[in-house]
């Protein structure tokens, strides 16, 4: 389904007529930075079932999340900048819904760290579900930092809600490359989970059953 | 909607000079990806080795 998303957007699709063929990325960045903040507000969601109900598998799913989260957060950051090049004349600029983004970044960066630094897991899995929720934050203010601040980054081109901006010929290939994305995504935390639970988990006698 | 914008491949390649800044956002990106899939793929097979190894043992 990405592929084809992909092959839709990149042969296919009619030229932008303003950017050229640049604006292709989009079918990889938008995708890439909508699962950036999704997977953040799933692990907030985690978080605090842990923290409330003590739920020992919404730990395990953050923990194994976050590294998920960091590399397409990476991948969004550098789809941005090199999109930025031909467009902008610049790869990097310290607007508010970039350096929103690099923050969420360096928040995955802190969870993965925060984490690894006890060797008690428990009080681990209980500090990083802490440092979720604050961090949530940053997921609206991402979200409306193109409506806040005057910014380089243009307005969302997409809406849930109400109507898009951008022609159909872009839209669907889009949309499929959103939904592609997000199936690999899920497939690639179901492996991680699944190897992180196992390691967790190892000397219950369910898992020596399961292996 | 589905004629392609492109006559051959190196049209496809350049992209009127933007083929440098789209190929490599996909290069990059789709590495990383698949790079994460063969990591993921292999913690899995440490760990049921390592606990199949701690059960015969035991």
């Amino acid at each position: 389904m990405l592929m084809l998303g992909w092959i839709w957007g990149l042969l296919f699709a009619p030229q932008d007529a303003v950017q050229g063929n640049s604006y292709r990325i989009i079918f990889f960045h938008v995708p890439s930075v909508i699962f950036a903040e999704l997977i953040y507000f799933f692990m907030a969601v985690c978080a605090l079932m842990h923290i409330v109900w003590r739920v020992k598998l919404a730990a395990y799913l953050i923990k194994s999340a976050a590294p998920i989260g960091a590399m397409i957060t990476f991948i969004g950051l550098f789809s941005g900048s090199i999109w930025g090049i031909p467009t902008w004349g610049t790869w990097w600029q310290w607007d508010a819904r970039i350096t929103s983004t690099l923050i969420l970044f360096i928040m995955y960066l802190g969870v993965l760290t925060l984490h690894g630094s006890f060797s008690n897991l428990e009080k681990a899995d209980r500090l990083m579900s802490i440092l979720v929720i604050i961090g949530v934050v940053n997921i609206p203010i991402i979200k409306k930092s193109v409506d806040w601040w005057s910014t380089l980054h243009q307005p969302a081109s997409i809406s849930v809600s109400g109507s898009s901006s951008i022609d159909p010929s872009m839209l669907y290939p889009l949309l499929i490359s959103i939904i592609g994305l997000g199936f690999m995504l899920i497939s690639l935390g179901i492996l991680s989970s699944r190897s992180y639970i196992l390691s967790r988990e190892k000397n219950k006698k369910w898992v020596s059953d399961y292996v | 909607m589905f004629n392609s914008e492109f006559k051959n491949f190196n049209e496809i390649l350049d992209m009127s000079g933007h083929g440098i800044y789209v190929w490599s956002v996909y290069l990059v990106g789709i590495s990383i990806i698949a790079i994460s899939f063969l990591i993921a793929k292999k913690r899995i097979k440490t760990v049921q080795r390592k606990i199949k190894l701690n059960n015969a043992s035991s």
